[in-house]
């Protein structure tokens, strides 16, 4: 039972972990990941895969919302221009993959330095819509460009291939996926512990106090816009590769509102929180249609003519009770757990 | 001049409609410190009850009114004492996600008991069409107008000058405070609940009759955000008068510009506005102390 | 958590016991898949859309099957999102196995499977969303039923201007801003330009807009009194209810969803006797006795949400059986395909003209009719039968 650290370096100070036991657990964990192609079906890889994107998507907002504290209800448009700047590479310019994904992020950066500037001054909902506006109007931007984005029309993604291997089929996506995953997992875990990350924290503590001491501002705030902007225009682009065909329906605001859900629901300002609310998500839809079908016979006229709504209210359901009684969230769980563990017997 | 005339009139009936919408927005924010995600759901639900019950008992539109304003109090009631009373401390963030996951529940109920399609609710009203200085309004439009003004009137008697109208501003300024003074904060929390909720039925029933019952009504909340920003996210008769600009604006932009400017307008304008004054046009000023 | 759902998925595999041959079919019975709108705002849609299926399959099933097999429908909700589309079809065909599609949703859905339909050389009839993207090119195994919004425009804005044309006619248009508005628009500019009239103006919205004082005020000023109306559901209505406020006396060319009962009561009481041009019949003998025949099959409650949309399912999935029947017991996904492509003049009792996919394109009833409603008891009434524009 632990009782306290002692480092002897630097080394281990800035360690990510010092527990043999944790890494040990992570290769496990990796080494279950990347058996995963070979273990389950292909619906079940694709959903795998949606929910990595998610978590790279959860990942990148975190650093700008649970971490640096400014609310940006505006993803959704982060998401269309990354996936939107692939699908032209690559189906109009006939770029390969590995350039269409940096590209994607970079784009994403740059418009996210035209959203953070008149965003500095703002703070809490006001912020939050002000986000909200540049995703509609990017979304709109999009639609009217019409020479470049094909409009309405919206572009297929095809032929997009790294070492022979096509990209945007089965296991070779997951791949792709699951190591763009735990780069940024990486990324964010390490950037949190650098003078970035500690000057994100103290703005989120309290940015007058932080300006005093030096922190300045406009810098640490816009570079936490473009760094979580190039982490959620890189998802959009891994989206653009699992689903094939672009347009903007697919980026409906809805699916800003339920980013910010996701790092609620898994625990705001922690990566961990961020990776298991968005596997949590991304997989209660089908937890909940297996409850259903369980519980409520298949065949029956109230399933048939039912069952959506009910999946959809069951949805909400979960959200509002989960936020009821763990309102710290899901690594509140692991939180409690550990606590519980270290100081058994003792309350406290 | 007829051109600017119409859209200048219509503009003021779609502001109508927004400013209703953000009063309601704006009076939870200013009393419980909680932006109510589930608002533009609550005035579906509530456009919905107004359609049953218009169908039911056959009533022509004030009775209707009278009606349907207490049973959406007690609705905004039952969701204040469920969802938000439960989670009084928690952080406002969880707060606000929890009216994300009503708002989704709510969506889910509307179309569960109502089905899907658009339906038609002329609610009693007329439909003859009336000129005012040339200007050609229906009934239901001017209604609308009506009610927005009433509403605004209402609002500023309210706060101004009975008790709980003082004790929720007292409750918006520093909820401590208002404690210590005697004041029931948990009172006011769900009186805003059920005033907004009133506020909501009202905008529910004139947009339903003006424009369309339908189950995507609720994307109307949304819209309705640049009209609450613009205003101040705590000032009532900020997000009136709010509203009301931002509707001309949308239509003004639309008519003379069009390629969809409409969408964009109230958005690009807010963006611009605050740029200038980060709190809004009647916001008040978030004073930090460090 | 992932465990568990690959122990499970493993399970269900294993129980959808795949017989040699192709996925989908057994000694007993075909799985056709639909996926439908079944969520959302546009989910009455689906709902009569999905309905079309489930008669079909019921009328088939009542009469002994195809050579003895039943014919099972597996429905799959998109919310008339692409990517939920692309989702559903993959869950549909690796996990329940699915032989053929009926049922679909949009263009951009239809699109964001063709991937899937292609690889898997699934039969696929399309026939919610005749779009020239989707059978330009022409994909092996996809065969199109319907006609498109531009030729439906055509044939009821030359009605207007063979029988109905006002003495000084501004025609003008109003779209969607979406690949669906470019169609009604190209369909409106081959009229004008055939018929040589004033091209007043035209117009674009967003999808989902319920306020048209603007654009109706610039029709107005236009002097519109031939309109093409690209609004659907509630837009339309709105989109007449705002010409009746500015007394414009107009005639409108509707879209072929506005000849659905829920439309008609909405768009009504402007009074407007606006024209409706579909590929399946609205009114008359033949869908007198589709009802009578579907009453059968269903609750009444369902038998309220027929509409067009049913009627488009159900000529799908017939020509599909019949294609399948043709195969007799050896049924595989390659005759299907064979036995669509020689289908010619199949019957559908009059709910559209004959269905034949024995061309190029794989493209059957594109024959247009245009209906008018009467907006005083909200009936439709036909103007010109099935022909072709």
């Amino acid at each position: 039972m632990r009782t306290g650290h002692y480092k002897e370096s630097v080394g281990g100070l800035i360690a990510l972990s010092d527990s043999k036991a944790v890494w040990a657990w992570t290769v496990v964990l990796l080494a279950a990941l990347v058996a995963a192609p070979f273990l389950v079906g292909a619906y079940s890889l694709t959903l795998m895969v949606s929910a990595l994107i998610a978590v790279i998507g959860a990942v990148g907002l975190n650093l700008l919302t649970g971490t640096t504290g400014l609310i940006s209800l505006g993803q959704a448009g982060f998401l269309a221009v990354g996936a939107y700047t692939n699908a032209i590479l690559l189906t109009d310019y006939h770029m390969p993959v590995w350039v269409g994904l940096p590209a994607a992020g970079i784009a994403g950066a740059l418009v996210s330095i035209v959203v953070g500037i008149p965003s500095l001054r703002l703070k809490g909902l006001y912020l939050a819509i002000t986000t909200l506006a540049f995703a509609f109007i990017i979304n709109h931007i999009i639609l009217y460009a019409e020479h470049v984005t094909h409009g309405p029309n919206g572009v297929f993604v095809t032929g997009a291939k790294l070492f022979g291997f096509g990209l945007q089929r089965g296991p070779a996506l997951y791949y792709l996926a699951l190591t763009l995953a735990v780069a940024t997992i990486f990324a964010a875990l390490n950037l949190l512990r650098t003078r970035v990350g500690r000057a994100w924290i103290a703005i989120r503590d309290h940015d007058i106090a932080a300006r005093v001491m030096g922190i300045d501002l406009v810098r640490y705030k816009l570079l936490a816009f473009v760094v979580s902007s190039f982490i959620v225009a890189v998802a959009g682009a891994l989206l653009s590769l699992q689903i094939r065909f672009v347009n903007i329906d697919v980026f409906a605001l809805i699916l800003s509102i339920e980013a910010l859900a996701i790092i609620i629901l898994g625990g705001l300002g922690s990566v961990a929180g961020a990776v298991l609310g968005a596997v949590f998500l991304s997989y209660l839809p089908e937890a909940i249609r297996l409850v259903l079908s369980a519980v409520i016979d298949p065949a029956s006229p109230l399933y048939a003519n039912y069952v959506y709504e009910i999946r959809g209210i069951a949805n909400g359901l979960v959200i509002v009770l989960f936020l009821r009684f763990k309102p710290d969230g899901l690594i509140g769980f692991w939180r409690d757990a550990r606590k519980y563990w270290s100081n058994w017997p003792l309350a406290y | 001049m007829d051109f600017l005339a119409l859209l200048v009139s219509t503009g003021l009936v779609s502001g109508a409609a927004y400013g209703l919408i953000a009063m309601g927005f704006a009076l939870i924010y200013k009393s419980t410190g909680v932006v109510n995600f589930a608002q533009g759901e609550l005035v579906m639900l509530t456009a919905y009850v107004s359609f049953s019950l218009a169908n039911a008992l056959g009533l022509s539109f004030i009775p209707l009114l009278i009606v349907t304003i207490p049973i959406a109090m007690a609705i905004g009631l039952a969701l204040e004492r469920l969802i938000i009373r439960p989670m009084l401390g928690e952080p406002v963030f969880s707060i606000v996600m929890a009216t994300v996951g009503l708002a989704v529940i709510l969506r889910g109920i509307v179309v569960l008991i109502w089905g899907s399609e658009p339906l038609n609710f002329p609610a009693g009203l007329p439909t003859k069409v009336i000129s005012i200085v040339g200007v050609p309004f229906y009934p239901a439009q001017l209604c609308l107008l009506g009610a927005l003004a009433l509403v605004t009137f209402c609002a500023w008697l309210f706060l101004r000058f009975t008790r709980l109208g003082m004790a929720m501003r007292a409750v918006a300024a520093n909820e401590t405070a208002a404690l210590l003074m005697g004041v029931s904060v948990d009172r006011i929390h769900a009186a805003a609940w059920m005033l907004s909720a009133a506020i909501a039925a009202i905008a529910g029933m004139l947009f339903a009759i003006n424009f369309k019952l339908a189950p995507d009504m609720w994307f109307q909340g949304l819209k309705s955000f640049p009209a609450v920003i613009l205003g101040g996210l705590d000032s009532v008769i900020g997000a009136s008068l709010a509203g009301l600009i931002i509707g001309v604006i949308e239509n003004l932009a639309q008519g003379y510009l069009g390629e969809g400017m409409r969408e964009i307008a109230g958005f690009v304008v807010i963006i611009v506005v605050l740029m200038v004054r980060p709190y809004g046009l009647f916001g008040s000023v978030d004073i930090e102390r460090v | 958590m992932k465990i568990a759902t690959s122990v499970l998925a493993a399970a269900l595999l294993s129980a959808t016991a795949a017989w040699a041959g192709d996925p989908g079919v057994s000694d007993t019975e075909i799985k056709i898949g639909d996926v439908n709108i079944m969520t959302g705002p546009a989910a009455f849609v689906g709902r009569g859309v999905s309905l079309g299926s489930k008669i079909a399959a019921a009328e088939i099933n009542a009469a002994g099957g195809i050579n003895g097999r039943k014919i099972k429908i597996l429905t799959e909700d998109d919310g008339y999102i692409p990517s939920r589309s692309f989702q559903a079809l993959t869950k549909l065909l690796d996990e329940d196995g699915i032989f053929a599609l009926n049922g679909t949703s949009g263009t951009a859905n239809v699109l964001a499977m063709m991937p899937l339909i292609t690889e898997n050389n699934l039969p696929t009839v399309v026939t919610t969303a005749p779009s020239a993207l989707i059978y330009k090119p022409v994909r092996p195994s996809v065969f199109t039923f319907g006609a498109s919004y531009s030729d439906a425009f055509y044939a009821q804005l030359k009605y207007i201007h063979d029988h109905s044309e006002p003495n000084n006619p501004v025609y003008g248009v109003i779209r969607q801003d979406d690949d669906f508005g470019q169609e009604v628009e190209a369909g409106y500019e081959r009229a004008v330009k055939e018929f040589g009239v004033k091209d007043g103006i035209r117009l674009r919205f967003k999808k989902g807009t319920s306020n048209f004082a603007a654009e109706m005020a610039q029709m107005k000023q236009a002097g519109v009194n031939v309109l093409a109306n690209g609004g659907i559901f509630a837009g339309a209505a709105n989109i007449l209810s705002e010409a009746r406020k500015l007394d414009m006396n107009l005639q409108s060319a509707d879209v072929w969803s506005e000849g659905i009962p829920a439309s008609a009561k909405l768009a009504a009481p402007a009074g407007y006797d606006y024209t409706v041009g579909d590929y399946v019949a609205l009114s008359g003998p033949a869908v007198e006795k589709f009802l009578a025949m579907a009453k059968a099959f269903t609750t009444a409650d369902e038998l309220a949400g027929v509409s067009r949309y049913t009627f488009v399912t159900y000529v799908g999935l017939k020509s599909l059986a019949h294609a399948m029947r043709e195969c007799g017991k050896e049924l595989t996904r390659a005759c299907t395909i064979e036995k669509l492509r020689q289908t010619k003049n199949l019957d559908t009792g009059g709910l559209s003209a004959p269905v034949s996919y024995d061309n190029p394109q794989q493209l059957a009833g594109t024959e247009v009719a245009v209906y008018q409603l009467h907006a005083k008891d909200v009936t439709f009434h036909e103007l010109v039968g099935f022909k072709k524009y």
